[in-house]
């Protein structure tokens, strides 16, 4: 026992060591450091909030006198890289900026990636806490979990986006209302409103499929909806689940010889090899619609869209407010996008000999007139 | 000193898991790779069963039990049906990843944020001081591990326990002394699984929620503490840095906790130097190779000087 | 005590490489005995032991260890009974522990490997005496892992742990052959002195004629799966190294070596 005792000393004095190490090397390596580091000169006193009074007097020296505003570091965790969660990372910076909170001049961002591994995603978000972060942002749902799980412990407000259901996630209470300090931006899809296009677009189709994978949540619900939702627009939904990757191809044989159409929702199995499923309905002359912006430019024909960076804008908003201190992340409910954007791919419709509707395309967010690969 | 506390959390919930990889692997020479399942299971369970209302001690112990369950579902895959073992690991942690999602209710994500655990319950605020408080966790977690250590330290004392070790180290033994060698693995892959669900259960209940996704590489972590506690702090290999720093040498358990720390430590550290995830399986498995290699030559330097 | 009756075995059945090695195979050992086995490689003397033990299925033929027919018990539950030393010094102990967990193990052995203290400490000095009885030292270091031992120390501690609780029947397959000449031979005395302190029935397998000659209370030599010569008692003990030589030269020229 002795024996034991001893050596988990020595660990902690390792551990304590070598983070020592670390601490001087990480400050200059961290993304936001491009430009040289503004000395942050606040006075406490002047600070509204005072937990985030503790924290910059713990993380600031006090050696010039007057300053028009104070800085902040903050962390964002991204779960996975994809197209859509990095442009809520870029809209999320954009936000903030027009809020006045500019990366380089007064915020110092620390940002990490976990690559889809929930793992590592909880050992950013303790990283994040030990460097004293003002706030945490947590881009996509297992990511804002492991942010809300640590944050609360830290007393760190957490902010997160890209989250379809915060409710099912248990970080925001039934009425929408935060279950702690945080908050955040819902990525919910505009179900009704893709619907909808189809239906303008497609006036002679009767059936969508829906490929999802069976465990992810998010799609679940989406089902649930488009199936509730389709027979107002007199569609019928026929939908098939995968497991990994590896099915998708035989999903997407089996799904094609039903359909009429076919439109996609989030699902990251799925959208991961969207090129697969394109390259198959084209060659069957069966048009494909996306659920964003980076689903049309591959290939998808049209889409009623979430705009990613509009809603990593509105959540940056948000960060500020929290930042400044005017609101508490736990006094503000998570917000949606209502207003879907469309986005039409005029090479594809070609390919199909679509043409989209004039209502369509004068009312269009982008036009795309290739396919990027 | 909260990154400190944090890797020491992370490295003490690991460490439960490594204490299992530590028998199949070092004791029972078994690549079990079904731990990559069974740490979620002990989540996924723990998560289902703290949303039903069971006390979350109890999940522990259960949790335990789940994972000896598909431990011994490994041992008799490859003992009565022949398989081998890395095989019988991969088919065991194939079917398992859809069990698990069965076990949370069909769901790759199971918040458990409002349900009282071990490290959240109206006990520990109504007796907890504030001033202990942002230690709490950490010690609970050391006091899991430190008990799970000392049960496995004397349970490698016990008849069984001989047996186990004998059982890794020549079977043939084993069978010249009238016991089944088979049973023997399907014990020791048991309690091996049993502890890597135990970890996944305290898991769980330590970041408040379930995710399919946390089992990925658990066998990795495993092993790396493992091989940097074994190679690093014990005299398996003539003479170990700890023993020439201390003079005195370690027990193998011991030295696995001590591993899974360094591991987590230097996860921590190269992910605050800006390191990518991406990057992050490359490094370790450079660093595994290392230690490895640097802990062969010292072995062929004792024995060139014995 | 034990008997094998028309055993017969195949190699590789159904294959073009199909072997025959033993067919009708018939063989009867009383109580008390001490049968040492020579022959040639290939003989089927292993293979021998294999059937007894189990670790190798018969094709027919029944297998009676006393009263009991053993021919489809599992090789672990035989090995209750049986004592077996490998050739291989290192198939006997565990080198990874340490030589009292290993003296342990052994004295366990047909008790129930549950949960109580895997070394008793009272039966320390009783390990202790029998290490001394084997003249090596090795009493002195009962906290030193066994893989550091010599070969002959490990094949004396085999043989030691093989015979520590009470079995019926004790197997040597080549146990000195891995040996140097000088401790070959005190392995083999001390069998002897084990064999008759515990009046074990005992089959030796060995390459070594003159160990063939001057122990053991029978003699069999085995060709192509069947025993050539077989003598116990005085027949046994009038039979000299010479006769058996001749007689292995013999058999080689019938097979055209």
């Amino acid at each position: 026992m002795k024996k034991t005792m001893k050596t988990l000393i020595l660990a902690a004095m390792a551990v304590s060591l070598l983070t020592g190490c670390s601490g001087t090397s990480g400050s200059g390596q961290t993304e936001g450091s491009k430009a040289p580091e503004t000395v942050s000169a606040n006075t406490p006193e002047a600070d509204g909030t005072s937990a985030q009074a503790d924290e910059s007097q713990a993380s600031s020296d006090n050696t010039a006198d007057v300053a028009d505003d104070k800085s902040y570091t903050i962390g964002i965790g991204q779960f996975a890289s994809h197209g859509s969660l990095d442009n809520c990372r870029e809209g999320f910076l954009q936000g903030l900026a027009e809020e006045g909170i500019v990366e380089g001049q007064n915020l110092t961002v620390l940002y990490e990636n976990s690559q889809a591994d929930g793992g590592i995603a909880s050992q950013i978000v303790t990283n994040f806490a030990s460097q004293k972060v003002d706030l945490i942002c947590g881009i996509a749902t297992p990511m804002a979990q492991s942010a809300y799980g640590i944050g609360r412990k830290q007393n760190i407000p957490v902010i997160y986006t890209a989250v379809t259901d915060p409710v099912a996630a248990e970080l925001a209470n039934e009425d929408g209302t935060p279950v702690g300090e945080i908050t955040g931006t819902s990525d919910k899809l505009p179900v009704t409103q893709q619907l909808q296009m189809i239906r303008t677009m497609l006036p002679d189709a009767k059936v969508i499929g829906i490929m999802f994978t069976t465990s992810e949540v998010n799609s679940l619900s989406a089902i649930e909806e488009y199936k509730a939702a389709a027979g107002d627009y007199g569609f019928e939904i026929v939908d098939i689940g995968i497991s990994t990757t590896a099915d998708v191809p035989l999903a997407a044989d089996s799904l094609l010889e039903k359909v009429d159409c076919v439109t996609n929702l989030t699902d990251n199995t799925v959208v991961a090899s969207l090129p697969v499923i394109l390259d198959k309905a084209a060659k069957k002359n069966i048009p494909v619609f996306g659920s964003e912006i980076e689903q049309v430019k591959i290939g998808c024909l049209a889409a009623m869209g979430l705009d990613y960076i509009d809603l990593g804008k509105q959540t940056g908003r948000m960060a500020a407010a929290v930042l400044k201190g005017e609101k508490k992340a736990s006094e503000m409910s998570f917000e949606i996008i209502e207003e879907a954007a469309f986005y039409g791919n005029t090479k594809v419709a070609e390919n199909l000999g679509i043409t989209i509707p004039e209502d369509l395309t004068s009312s269009a967010k982008e036009l795309f007139t290739e396919i990027s690969q | 000193m909260t990154l400190i506390l944090g890797i020491l959390e992370e490295g003490f919930i690991y460490a439960v898991m490594a204490l299992g990889v530590y028998i199949t692997y070092k004791i029972l020479d078994f690549p079990d790779l079904s731990v990559d399942s069974t740490f979620p299971l002990g989540a996924a369970f723990t998560a289902s069963a703290i949303l039903a209302g069971v006390h979350p001690a109890l999940t522990l112990f259960l949790s335990f039990l789940a994972g000896a369950l598909a431990g011994c579902v490994t041992g008799f895959i490859h003992v009565k049906l022949k398989v081998r073992d890395l095989l019988s690991g991969i088919i065991v942690m194939t079917g398992l990843y859809s069990l698990n999602l069965r076990i949370a209710g069909g769901r790759a994500n199971v918040p458990i944020f409002t349900q009282e655990t071990i490290f959240e319950n109206r006990f520990l605020t109504d007796h907890i001081p504030e001033t202990v408080s942002p230690y709490t966790v950490v010690i609970i977690l050391f006091i899991i591990a430190m008990i799970c250590k000392i049960l496995l330290d004397l349970y490698l004392n016990t008849r069984s326990g001989y047996l186990l070790r004998a059982v890794g180290d020549n079977e043939s033994l084993v069978t010249s002394l009238a016991k089944d060698k088979g049973m023997v693995k399907i014990v020791g892959l048991a309690i091996a699984n049993g502890f890597a669900a135990l970890a996944g259960s305290i898991y769980c209940q330590h970041k408040g929620f379930f995710e399919i996704s946390v089992g990925t590489g658990t066998i990795v972590i495993g092993l790396a503490s493992v091989i940097i506690g074994i190679q690093l702090l014990t005299p398996e290999n003539g003479t170990s840095l700890f023993s020439r720093l201390f003079k005195k040498e370690l027990r193998p358990t011991t030295a696995v906790i001590a591993g899974s720390i360094i591991y987590k430590a230097c996860i921590s550290i190269a992910i605050s130097m800006g390191m990518e995830a991406n990057d992050l399986k490359l490094i370790t498995s450079i660093l595994f190779l290392i230690i490895l290699v640097v802990s062969t030559e010292r072995r062929k330097k004792v024995k060139a000087h014995a | 005590m034990l008997k094998l009756n028309s055993i017969n075995k195949y190699y590789n059945t159904g294959t073009v490489n199909e072997m025959c090695l033993f067919q009708d195979f018939n063989l009867s050992i009383q109580e008390g005995q001490f049968v040492s086995v020579v022959g040639s490689n290939g003989s089927g003397k292993t293979s021998m032991l294999n059937i007894i033990c189990g670790s190798i299925p018969v094709d027919s033929g029944t297998i009676y260890m006393g009263d009991e027919n053993i021919t489809n018990m599992p090789e672990f539950k035989r090995l209750r009974r049986i004592g077996r030393v490998y050739q291989n010094p290192a198939m006997g102990t565990c080198p990874h522990m340490t030589i009292l967990e290993n003296m342990a193990l052994a004295d366990n052995k047909g008790k129930s490997f549950n949960l109580r203290p895997g070394t008793n400490k009272k039966r320390i000095d009783f390990y202790r005496e029998n290490l001394k009885s084997l003249g090596l030292g090795l009493e002195d270091k009962l906290h030193v892992k066994v893989g550091v031992l010599s070969g002959g120390q490990r094949q004396a501690m085999a043989l030691l742990m093989s015979t520590m609780t009470p079995i019926e029947f004790l197997i040597l397959d080549e146990h000195t052959a891995a040996l140097d000449p000088k401790t070959a031979e005190v392995i083999m005395e001390l069998t002897d002195k084990v064999v008759k302190e515990k009046k074990l029935t005992t089959i030796m397998v060995t390459h070594n004629l003159r160990y063939a000659v001057e122990y053991g209370s029978r003699l069999i030599m085995m060709h192509q799966g069947q025993s050539v010569v077989d003598a116990a008692g005085d027949k046994k003990a009038a039979i000299k190294i010479d006769d058996l030589l001749s007689r292995f030269n013999a058999i080689s020229i019938e097979c055209g070596n």
